[in-house]
């Protein structure tokens, strides 16, 4: 397979161009940090855009920064934290369920639309795409959004940008929103009974004005492995519930939240311990099984994981107060279960995203669309990329 | 503003078009007498105004679906309404198509407070969706001055925002799943009360897309918990320069206010004459800015806000210290259209963003316009992210006024642009800024969003002659030209 290192988006329409013309299809990567995510496709040409790489504008007071497509996170990051900025969203850093090393590119997290786990209150990548400038795959140059942070003029394209794993352009320039860092941050630790108990006390901490900005539930045994303190009593599940801001506040929601829940708390530095582990998925130790990522209404994913568990030996947690369930098991037909579940309640998906084997040739790792929402999708894809040169099969078979 | 030629073959079937949706729709859903369509003439930007074919008032997703198809094996055009308070004109109804109002689609659906969210019909007002949940300390973000009136069905088609978006987001940031029917007649349901489906993000793209992409017939938006306390602070500044750099100063301190406005002198003496909050009239710009939180958090923030202020050269500080005080605050940032109708016959509202760094710019560039086009102009801004409300006074009554302020208008958002911003920030293009659009985009941009509407609408059907200023054929922009010569390669037709 041929590599082309590009440099700028005049060499991409070039390459595309090529492609076109030869009815070459062609791999967009950068760091390769996430190449194992989605449908194994072969190519024949890769496109490297890890070249393409600085801070082009970066305006801490505008909360904007835009970008080479190629930025690697660790440069991001330095940036924003020099101004005491972050992407809101939290960038998880997958390394550890692919077996590869570094954080990736700030164009694979917004091609791919990962968030952490701040995802349920304030939102995720999607969310703070303003625009950017691309090369669609019929060799052409566009550009959608801008660089301000309100923003309705035309189609909102970055929408459609973020998480379609380069099928349908190849971004550069890339315009964020940025908000500040919070001052500090604590953890609150309460047990629950079981799961459905524990969805439900998250429900009732978010209805107080007591702001958390993450919940994630553990089943006790990984809690421990996490340096969790044991459990007393029988309670098989523990309520982990974020809380940032400024010092004073944190104190005062932390003492509300306690009278109502009860637990104990973590202060900052194994706090973020905790949340870098849960946004990383670093609580599954040496993941050698396949592992899936799970979408659903938060109250829908105790009996979700119950109907599993009946019949796979499993190991799990959950984010975003549940709504999001890590799973990892060397159990075959998983994720046809796990499908066939999700299917009888309000709604999800099940995306596979550590393969340890070839579970990819007998199930997709994307759930499958119903027509007619799939022929929209091809129609969609085939206006931007109507030879399906760019990345082509990536997510679903013709996309 | 030139429209597209209604199809006259169409108007001359108009009886049995009329005959055939009475079939469709139950026949008192139909509404065809030129008398009763008045009410549906025209959307907030009333100066235009135009008859559609006949308007339809569907009751179910079935019938939408049932009218789509039809409409589409017929070649009928269809216009989406909702409350019809868009300020662009996006509702605008057509000669020769039928109007669809969401109106009957009054129902909220579900609440669900477990999972944070509510289902609700389209037609339902945005401040419905509030009231529904404020007895459980719930409330739903995005807060157009409109909410009493607009639907979360158009907030969703215009992706609305409010005074509180700096903090809390926009409708598209608040918007967890719809069902839509597209022009073809499928009913497709996106998102849910999950988060983040792995396909393609087009609820993303049908949230703004003025009513070109589908019809919105379900939306689950996400409800948040009241802040346990709101406080404001009115400032008064002498010059909008330093007004302009406060505002980027909070920011730049990590404060993210829940609101932060900004008016200029003509429209606080304006608002001060109509509501009588306080506002100090010699200021030069004034601004209002909201902290919310946990009550010992927000009296931190009031403080090193207020230092901020001063540091910056405020001229005058109040702050709120009880609801009735701040709601005073607001009174006259909240009745500053109305307040500006009273010392105006007529005005015309913009609507750009610029970053945030070139107000001071603006407002030069603003009295600079003034004086060319010899007609005044009051400012208000959503401040803290950079939409600018221009407020242009003249008198319809005025032989060539109203073509003087649009081209003011128009040269406003033109500044918007050169200066890195955008021509639109919260009210859409619709009819309004359609001609304007290739000043912010070039043609290629614009062909690339056309062919994302034909992968949803490929007669273009849905509300044409809105947002964008030429129409090209789908067959025409999916042809593709093969580069270098390479090889003989055919023209392909995509769609
Ligand atoms: C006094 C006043 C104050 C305002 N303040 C604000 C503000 O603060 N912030 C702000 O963002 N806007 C504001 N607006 C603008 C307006 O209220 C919003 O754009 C609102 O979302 C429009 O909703 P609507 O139901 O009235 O839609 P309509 O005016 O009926 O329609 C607007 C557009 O949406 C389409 N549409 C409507 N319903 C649907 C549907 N169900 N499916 C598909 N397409 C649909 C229409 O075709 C049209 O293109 C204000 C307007 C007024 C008159």
């Amino acid at each position: 397979m041929t590599l082309v290192t590009v440099s700028n988006l005049d060499e991409v329409r070039e390459v595309v161009n090529d492609a076109m013309a030869d009815r070459r299809q062609v791999e967009i990567l950068a760091s390769g940090s996430k190449r194992a995510l989605g449908r194994r496709c072969s190519y024949d040409l890769t496109m490297d855009l890890s070249a393409m790489t600085g801070i082009i504008d970066y305006q801490p007071e505008e909360l904007v920064i835009t970008l080479r497509a190629g930025t690697p996170m660790l440069e991001v990051g330095a940036a924003l934290a020099q101004a005491r900025q972050m992407l809101a969203f939290e960038v998880p850093d997958y390394s550890h369920l692919f077996d590869t090393s570094g954080s990736g590119t700030i164009g694979g997290v917004v091609a791919t639309n990962l968030s952490g786990p701040r995802r349920l209150t304030v939102g995720a990548a999607r969310d703070y795409l303003l625009g950017f400038e691309a090369i669609s795959g019929r060799g052409e140059a566009f550009k959608s959004g801008g660089r301000v942070m309100k923003n309705v003029t035309g189609y909102d394209l970055s929408k459609l940008m973020t998480g379609s794993f380069g099928t349908l352009a190849v971004m550069d320039e890339i315009t964020l929103k940025t908000l500040p860092s919070p001052e500090t941050s604590c953890s609150l630790i309460v047990e629950a009974v079981d799961f459905a108990a524990a969805v439900s006390k998250i429900s009732g901490l978010f209805a107080t004005p007591h702001e958390p900005s993450s919940a994630a539930i553990l089943p006790a045994s990984l809690a421990k492995e996490a340096g969790l303190q044991e459990s007393s009593g029988n309670d098989s599940c523990v309520i982990v519930v974020r809380l940032e801001g400024i010092p004073i506040s944190i104190g005062n929601r932390l003492d509300n939240l306690q009278r109502l829940a009860g637990g104990y708390s973590l202060e900052a530095p194994a706090s973020e311990a905790l949340w870098a582990k849960i946004r990383d998925v670093k609580l599954f130790a040496t993941p050698v099984h396949d592992v899936w990522k799970i979408s659903c209404a938060p109250t829908d994913a105790p009996s979700l994981v119950k109907k599993i568990e009946h019949n796979h030996e499993i190991n799990y947690f959950a984010d975003w107060a549940g709504g999001l369930i890590w799973m990892t098991s060397d159990s075959n037909n998983l994720g046809h279960d796990l499908r066939a579940a999700l299917a009888t309640l309000s709604g999800g998906f099940a995306l596979l995203v550590r393969d340890s084997g070839t579970t990819r040739h007998t199930i997709p790792p994307f759930q499958p669309l119903a027509d007619p929402l799939l022929a929209l999708h091809k129609r969609v894809k085939a206006a931007f990329d109507p030879l399906a040169i760019l990345n082509a099969g990536r997510m679903h078979e013709g996309i | 503003m030139l429209m597209p030629v209604p199809d006259q073959s169409v108007i001359d079937k108009r009886d049995s078009i009329c005959a055939k949706l009475k079939t469709l729709v139950p026949a008192d859903c139909v509404v065809h007498s030129p008398e009763s369509m008045r009410a549906f003439d025209a959307d907030a930007l009333s100066a235009y105004r135009q008859l559609p074919l006949a308007v339809v008032l569907p009751e179910t997703v079935e019938q939408i679906a049932e009218l789509m198809k039809w409409c589409k094996a017929a070649g009928i055009k269809v216009v989406p309404r909702g409350a019809g308070t868009s300020l662009s004109g996006g509702a605008l109804p057509l000669a020769d198509a039928v109007l669809l109002g969401l109106g009957k689609f009054n129902r909220i659906l579900e609440v669900d407070y477990d999972n944070r969210c509510v289902v609700a019909q389209p037609g339902v007002t945005n401040l419905a969706i509030t009231h529904a949940v404020q007895a459980a300390g719930f409330y739903y973000a995005p807060d157009p001055s409109s909410q009493i009136a607009c639907s979360v069905g158009g907030n969703v088609a215009e992706n609305s925002g409010g005074v509180h978006c700096l903090k809390y987001g926009l409708t598209t940031n608040n918007l967890l799943g719809i069902e839509m029917v597209t022009m073809d007649g499928e009913i497709l349901r996106l998102g849910g009360k999950h988060l983040d489906a792995g396909d393609y993000d087009l609820m993303g793209v049908m949230t703004g897309s003025e009513g070109l992409l589908g019809v919105v017939s379900e939306v689950t938006l996400r409800i948040l918990q009241k802040p346990a306390t709101q406080r404001a602070l009115l400032v008064g500044f002498d010059d909008t320069g330093s007004a302009g750099k406060a505002v980027g100063d909070v920011i730049a301190a990590g404060i993210i206010p829940a609101g932060m406005e900004m008016m200029d002198g003509l429209a606080i003496n304006a608002a001060e004459d109509f509501a009588n909050a306080g506002y100090p009239r010699s200021a030069a710009a004034l601004i209002i800015v909201e902290l919310d939180g946990p009550e010992v958090e927000v009296n931190v923030l009031i403080e090193r806000v207020e230092a901020i202020m001063l540091a910056a050269g405020a001229s005058s500080v109040k702050i709120s210290n009880s609801e009735e005080e701040r709601n005073l605050f607001w009174a006259g940032r909240k009745s500053a259209f109305p307040a500006v109708g009273r010392i105006s016959p007529d005005y015309l509202c913009m609507d750009g963003t610029i970053p945030r760094r070139r107000l001071p710019d603006m407002m030069v560039r603003m009295s600079s316009l003034s004086q060319k086009y010899g007609l005044r102009v009051a400012n208000v801004f959503h401040a803290g992210d950079g939409n600018l409300h221009p407020l242009i006074l003249f008198d319809a009554n005025q032989p060539g006024e109203l073509k003087r302020a649009e081209d003011f208008g128009a040269d406003i958002l033109r500044s918007c642009v050169e200066m890195g911003g955008v021509l639109t920030g919260e009210h859409g293009v619709g009819v309004e800024k359609r001609d304007l659009m290739d000043i912010q985009f070039t043609e290629e941009d614009l062909k690339q969003q056309q062919r994302l509407k034909c992968a949803f609408d490929s007669d273009h059907l849905l509300n044409p002659g809105k947002v964008f200023p030429q129409l090209h054929r789908c067959a025409e922009l999916g042809r593709l030209h093969v580069h270098k010569g390479k090889m003989p390669y055919p023209d392909i037709p995509r769609f």
